[in-house]
This record gives C-alpha cells, structure tokens and sequence, in this order.
C-alpha cells in the first residue's frame, strides 16, 4: 500500500493554506522540517510538539544535531518546509513480504 | 496469576491510599522510553520511525530518575526502542531497583545474553525481564521480520532463568492469529520456564508500516475466547485476570489513559503510550491539563474506537479489584480457579 507523503511539501502560507494547519502537519510529520522564521533564519530539525492551547502557541524541536528541545512562538514563524525524508514512508514490512516471498519454494512446477 | 506477593502487596497497597486520599486518577506503570533506537523493525510497531539524530538521542538516567520519582508510579516498564541498546541500562535498572520500583524490562532479547555475560544485571525480585514473543517461531519471526529471533529469544530466555532471574513473555496479537498455535505457544513458554506470560491485542499505529492486521473489538473477544476460554492450569499470565475477561468479552471496562503515563526524550506523552497527540513538560501539567474525557472507548475519538490494549485496560482491571466488593471477589475467582 502505498501512502501519500508530505515530504517535499514547501507550503506558502495565505494561499488557502493556514500556518496553524501547517504546523499540525509538520507535528504529525516524522521527518526533518525546516522552520523558516518571519525575520528570514531558517531551523531544520524535527518538530515533535506544539502547543497551541496556551496565550502564546508554541512549537519545540531538537535540531539536526540533536540540540534542543528549542521552542518557537507561532507568531515568528513564517512557513514550514517538509525537507526530510518521511521515515515513517517506509516499506519494510512490504520488503519483508517480498523476501518472505522470494524464498517459498516455486509451487506448481 | 504469577505476580509475587510481594510485587501484588506493592500494587495493592499503593491503590487502596490512593483511594483513601480520593485520587481518582493515578498512574500505576511508568512506561520510561530512554530511547527510541532498535535493533528490530517490527512490521506492527510504529514507534522507532524518526530521523537520525533522534534514534542517536537518549535520555540520562538523572533524567530517567527524576521522572520515575516526579510520577511515583510503584512499577515502571522500560520499552522503547530496544533499551537493551541504552549505553547506562545497567545503572539505570540497579538505581530503580535501589529504589525498591518494580521493573520490567522490555526486550526482544537480542542483547540479552551478551549483556548478562558482561554482568550488567543482578537477580533480583524487583527486576524481570519482559520478553517480546508474538507466538511460535513462524509467527514471532513473521511479527519482527527477522528469520532466527525466536530461537535467539528462547535461548536468552533460557539463559536468564539459569541466572536465576525473573523472566516474563509479551504477547501482541494481530488478526490472523491461530488460536491453536497460541495455546501451544502459551504451552511452549511455560515448558521454558518463564514466570507469566502478558498478552494484548495490537494497537493501529498511525506509523507503523503495517496497519491491516490490527484486531478489531468483536474480532478480538471472539479470538481471545477462543484462546482461553478452557485455560491450562499450567498457563500463569503476569496480568490482571479481569484483563484477560475483558479481552474475552465477559466484563465491560473504559480505558484509564492516565494509568500508564509514558515519558521520553520529548517530554509526558499525551494523552497515552499509544497516541501522541502532543506532550507536556512536566508530570502534573500532564495530569491537570490533558483533555482526558476526549480518549476512551465511550469518548467517540476514533483513534480509541477498537483499542484494548493493556497499557489502558489493565489500569482499569486493576482499579475494578479494589473498588468494590464484587471486584475483588470476581479477581479472587479468577486467580484460584484459573478460569476466566
């Protein structure tokens, strides 16, 4: 089965697409995304909570090194680009049934 | 039920003055995830799928530390990943037992001897391993996609006993499942020795990379009926028998989400070990600030609709045995006659 990924997704926000939906999507995401702030600095890392029921919404990554968790106010973010490889995209369990396969002994011959 | 006495005391106590303060939400197992690396890539499991340097990433044990004693749970489970692949499991493990905390080690098994050799562990009753078996050879190297697992599993299994320590099997079971082959499976594992056995129905990940076998609620009493409907009395399950009831269709519980609060490197999982719908940064923001009416089978959320897994069920199993007569009477039946 294969699944519809957001991995090379690069959103621009206003264009019917909001931030806040933006960032549930980058939450659910489990690949690296980029953060490009409103004064132009980009963070790449993984995002792995936000927090928007609270005065000033926030979202928490590490980084590419691992650093953090560093959190980032809603308001000084401008977009969000989904620039990591989906790890949860994967095709192990189909590629285990394939090799399963693979080594059955020919039937029928 | 094969739960020492003093493990049930432990447990017993801790309820019953929770009851008396008039606690009625309390964790009763910390899940502690001191990482999310594996040596395995389970095709029912949707929890080590994360970029690199996250699976690099791991907990201290001070951290580990701070939030078994912030939680107070009286048992804290260790999965993950694999923490068998922790750099300071053996610290980790003789600080929790140090501290009197019942702890099960959850572990494909892999490390397990290599680790014993090396003299990590010490035999004690606060400490059991917690071994993940998915059924017969077939079957648990189908469940981990990996030929030779099962055979590397009993062996460590094995091994630990010899050691003398307390060894447990788990069991997640899927649709397909041959109840003839658990049985003898179930059979197979009392053969090797281990001290109880813990079975559950598989939860749908929203990640993992098979969700088409995930047992659905009529399917999953129909087939935990089938199973132990005339149990061995020489089958011991490490688990409430209410639990096992409930699996079987005979009592009617909601899921308690709180009782096994699930920390890691990204903080106190909300709302569950099995959804991640966000985190909160300390225990009791986890407890007062969590939307709990929105989880559990009677709340509607679809994500909880087929969901009878024990890390919500068997909180609640263990809360029925004290909150009324009837439920402690139903657990005493269970436990002496073996019948579920």
């Amino acid at each position: 089965m294969t699944e519809e990924t957001l991995e090379g997704w690069a959103p621009e926000i206003g264009h019917g697409v909001a931030l806040e939906a933006v960032i549930e999507r980058a939450f659910d995401y489990r690949g690296n995304v980029t953060v490009v702030k409103t004064d132009g600095a980009e963070l790449e890392g993984y995002l792995f909570n936000r927090d928007r029921d609270v005065p000033a919404p926030f979202v928490q990554m590490f980084d590419r090194a691992g650093a953090g968790p560093i959190d980032i106010r809603y308001s000084e973010i401008r977009t969000i680009r989904f620039t990591g490889k989906d790890t949860a995209a994967g095709t192990s369990y189909a590629a285990w049934l394939r090799a399963k396969e693979a080594k059955k002994p020919a039937s029928g011959a | 039920m094969s739960v020492p006495l003093s493990q049930m005391w432990a447990v017993a106590s801790y309820v019953l003055k929770q009851r008396l303060r008039g606690n009625t939400r309390y964790p009763l197992v910390l899940m502690l995830e001191p990482l999310f690396r594996c040596n395995l890539a389970c095709a029912g499991c949707g929890k080590i799928q994360y970029p690199a340097q996250i699976l690099k990433k791991h907990l201290t044990v001070e951290q580990c530390l701070a939030a078994v004693e912030e939680c107070g749970a009286p048992i804290v489970s260790i999965p993950g990943g694999e923490p068998l692949m922790y750099p300071d499991i053996g610290r980790l493990v003789k600080e929790l037992v140090a501290r009197k905390t019942y702890v099960y080690l959850c572990t494909n098994a892999l490390l397990l001897k290599e680790k014993l050799d090396a003299g990590l562990f010490a035999p004690s009753t606060f400490l059991s391993f917690s071994v993940h078996m998915d059924g017969l050879r077939e079957e648990h190297d189908e469940a981990v996609c990996r030929d030779g697992v099962y055979d590397e599993a009993v062996d460590a299994i094995r091994e630990a006993l010899r050691r003398g320590f307390r060894v447990t099997t788990n069991t997640t079971l899927f649709d397909g499942a041959n109840p003839l082959r658990m049985r003898e499976f179930f059979d197979a594992m009392m053969d090797l020795g281990v001290e109880g056995m813990m079975v559950s129905p598989g939860y749908s990940y929203a990640k993992a990379p098979d969700r088409e076998h995930f047992l659905r609620r009529q399917r999953a009493h129909e087939l935990f009926s089938t199973i132990l409907e005339r149990p061995k009395r020489r089958w011991k399950f490490n688990q409430s028998p209410l639990f096992l009831q409930f699996l079987m269709g005979k009592q009617d519980f909601e899921c308690t989400p709180w009782g096994n609060p699930t920390y890691n490197m990204f903080g106190w999982q909300r709302p569950c070990y099995l959804l991640q719908e966000g985190y909160a940064k300390t225990f009791r923001e986890l407890m007062t600030t969590t939307k709990w009416e929105s989880y559990g089978h009677r709340s509607g959320n679809e994500k909880c609709r087929d969901c009878m897994v024990h890390c919500g069920y068997e909180p609640t199993a263990v809360n029925h045995t004290f909150a009324s007569w009837r439920g402690f009477r139903d657990t005493v039946v269970a436990t002496v006659s073996g019948r579920f």
